[in-house]
């Protein structure tokens, strides 16, 4: 059965609209991928005498036991961002004579398949063979080596979880990031415990009593078995979640944007948009987690001004980022209906526009309180805002030309999976690199000040020539319009 | 109205839109009938340039569809729920079609009132959006969104599919007082024969994407429709037995 639906999955990639893109993204993915694994390999060679040069005055296998579950706490941490979830669409499956628990068991055994679950083996195995093999003997080499699969296996479905569930209320995804965030903080910032040594706690009981590497086995198959159940029970809740019976649906209308005419209309329409489905609800919800960011990279000193570019053009636009990436798909569904309708494409895109600004305004505007930071920050967020509306804007829209993706906003939420993962980001590389080539040479050269000022004056110049990138952005649409809207047909 | 020439659509080879000349005169109200993948709705996607021609063109009061946005300001139309906006609850989805056409809200819900007993109690104040709404009920708003624009040309495809049979009734009375008191043009496709033959004055018939009948309704229109569709053929014809089905 799992072969079938392998290949069945396979077939929907290769026959898709956007295989040509999807495979582009793959293999950046890979290359990247191969290039991290290539480093913590290095990295693992080399673990033992990394940690002699970290911690001189202790033993090796102490701080090597110490460190485990520090690797953990940012394993999840990485994972809950970048791991993507297996997907496959259930729906056509359950009414055949299919049992509910293969369906599951595949939706659960391919969650395995993930780079994140090779890592911690590359870097820490070296370490067990050279090392504690050979101080404490193979039996013990092999409980460490069986504990890291339990805890592998538990954090891989841990972070599922949590993100299936954050797909659906985009606040857990908000508060398990605080906790862990918290849970660091705890030891690095405030003192008041030290996860190393909880780690060698346990991990330095192993060498004298191997049999506890059970233990973290438990946990993964508990972890594994939650998920399963999990995923079990919302296999039923797709079909009843329909029929539900709902809250009474008020309409809304907001009387500011009336002010903006046909135009207005069409943002308010795209915010109901917004706040109304679950997935882009989450966008939106992350991006206020991205708020946080401003803490890690304006507070600490390691991180250079380029850092903080990069920090508040990320801020003020993740919305434009993350939202933007899969436009037009969230309209896919009635994209028909738009396209004969009396709407003109020079204000749907103006709308798009409108939407950006005034959402990445609001998103601004939050981040001003880092200007406890220093105003120099509040000067580069209020660059990095200009350069957001005035030129991702505009690169946002024209890659939304070139996207033919149907996206079902409509189909019940709890197995509408894609868009939360590695690959996503992958597409916001170009958004991402835009203003280092504007500001990079000049902060190379020790003049960040012109560099940032050129940034500012080529945000303002494109938001001062946005009709004419409007009516650059219509032709575009035109010669795409058929394939888009054919692509968004085709479900 | 509408004038089609040498209009051809072929998807990997197959021919599935293919007329070489149509002419809908204004006023007409004119019925599409044919079976399924003859081609119907393509026609209509053809017609509201959703799909590039692969020869030919549409012309709308002379002017190509494609590439032109003119037609839109006289021409409604509703093929599918993808025409929708379904996250809308159904009167902000009127208020946005109305406010395409510069009317009002206070023109909105008074044309709306009037729909009352078309919606049956089942669409407006109901607390629900587009997407909840049963696949008849959401007919039922994409029709009454047409009619809102008023237009000069009404495109339909099978709106009576999917709705219960007295909106069946009453969406036929509403478009025949479209057709002969307002002067509207209709185009509506449907497998339904009866209501079709009832509602409209001229029937084009498809099959493999091409118009083989171009018929006046009449007496005996119905009649000639039901044989070419073998309606006849299943009561009189002898029971073939399939071989292979039946071992």
């Amino acid at each position: 059965m799992i072969s079938t639906f392998l290949r069945h999955e396979l077939k929907a990639f290769w026959r898709s609209k956007n295989t040509g893109k999807s495979i582009a993204v793959r293999i950046i993915m890979g290359v990247f991928i191969l290039y991290l694994l290539i480093n913590v390999l290095v990295l693992g060679f080399f673990l033992n005498k990394i940690l002699e040069k970290a911690y001189p005055h202790q033993d090796v296998v102490i701080a090597f036991c110490g460190i485990i579950l520090l690797y953990y706490l940012m394993d999840l941490f990485m994972r809950l961002q970048l791991q993507d979830l297996p997907t496959l669409r259930v729906q056509p499956y359950l009414q055949l004579p299919i049992k509910r628990d293969s369906l599951v068991r595949y939706l659960a055994f391919t969650a395995l398949l993930s780079v994140f679950n090779i890592w911690p083996f590359i870097l820490f195995a070296p370490f067990i063979l050279k090392i504690i093999a050979t101080d404490s003997g193979a039996t013990v080499a092999l409980a460490f080596i069986v504990s890291l699969i339990g805890l592998t296996v538990f954090s891989n479905y841990l972070a599922l979880y949590i993100k299936r569930k954050s797909n659906l209320n985009g606040w857990v995804f908000l508060i398990t990031a605080a906790v862990i965030v918290l849970i660091a903080l705890g030891d690095f910032y405030w003192h008041i415990y030290s996860l190393r040594n909880v780690s060698y706690l346990f991990f330095g009981r192993l060498i004298t009593t191997p049999l506890f590497a059970l233990a973290p086995v438990l946990m993964g198959g508990a972890m594994y078995y939650i998920n399963f159940l999990y995923l079990k029970q919302n296999l039923y809740l797709e079909e009843l979640g329909s029929r539900k019976a709902a809250k009474y649906k008020s309409s809304t209308d907001y009387p500011l944007l009336s002010r903006f005419g046909g135009v207005g209309d069409l943002v308010a329409n795209e915010i109901k948009l917004v706040l109304r489905n679950k997935r882009s609800r989450s966008a939106l919800i992350m991006g206020l987690f991205i708020m946080l960011y401003g803490l890690i990279f304006y507070n600490n000193r390691l991180y250079g001004e380029s850092w903080k570019v990069f920090a508040s053009m990320f801020m003020t636009g993740i919305f434009i980022i993350n939202y933007g990436q899969f436009m037009f798909s969230w309209q896919a569904s009635h994209f028909d209906g738009l396209l004969v309708s009396k709407v003109s494409f020079t204000d749907f895109l103006k709308a798009k526009y409108l939407l950006f600004t005034i959402i990445s305004t609001g998103f601004f505007l939050l981040t001003v309180p880092y200007v406890y930071f220093g105003w120099r920050i509040l000067m580069i967020q209020c660059i990095m805002y200009l350069w957001n509306i005035g030129i991702n804007t505009t690169l946002v829209l024209f890659f939304a030309n070139r996207n033919f993706k149907r996206m079902d906003l409509s189909k019940g939420a709890a197995f509408n999976w894609e868009g939360m993962s590695g690959n996503q980001w992958i597409l916001s590389i170009p958004l991402l690199i835009a203003p280092y080539v504007i500001y990079g040479p000049f902060a190379l050269l020790g003049r960040a000040d012109i560099g940032l000022a050129l940034l500012a004056i080529t945000g303002l110049v494109f938001i001062l020539t946005r009709s004419f990138w409007i009516k650059q952005l219509e032709a575009d649409f035109y010669t795409h319009r058929y394939k888009i809207t054919e692509g968004f047909r085709n479900k | 109205m509408i004038e089609i020439k040498d209009l051809k659509k072929i998807y990997s080879g197959v021919t599935v839109v293919n007329v070489p000349h149509l002419e809908i005169k204004k006023g007409e109200s004119v019925g599409l009938v044919g079976n399924n993948g003859a081609g119907k709705t393509t026609l209509f996607r053809l017609m509201l340039d959703l799909i590039r021609p692969d020869g030919g063109e549409v012309l709308s009061n002379g002017e190509n569809v494609a590439g032109h946005e003119n037609w839109k300001n006289y021409t409604a139309s509703y093929l599918d729920e993808g025409f929708l906006i379904d996250y809308l609850t159904p009167e902000e989805y009127f208020y946005f079609i109305g406010g395409l056409h510069q009317q009002s809200r206070a023109t909105v819900d008074d044309y709306l009132s009037g729909m009352a007993e078309f919606f049956n109690g089942e669409i407006l104040k109901k607390g629900k959006y587009i997407r909840d709404l049963s696949k008849g009920n959401q007919c039922k708003v994409g029709v009454v969104s047409c009619l809102l624009q008023n237009p000069e040309l009404l495109m339909l495809d099978e709106p009576f599919a999917n709705i219960d049979p007295s909106t069946q009734f009453r969406l036929k009375s509403l478009l025949k007082d479209l057709n002969k008191n307002k002067g509207v043009t209709t185009l509506i496709s449907s497998h339904d024969l009866n209501h079709i033959t009832d509602v409209c004055d001229r029937i084009l018939l498809m099959e493999k994407g091409k118009i083989i009948k171009d018929i006046a309704t009449g007496s005996s229109t119905l009649n000639e429709l039901e044989e070419y569709f073998g309606v006849g053929q299943i009561i009189d014809g002898p029971v073939k037995v399939d071989e292979e089905e039946n071992h």
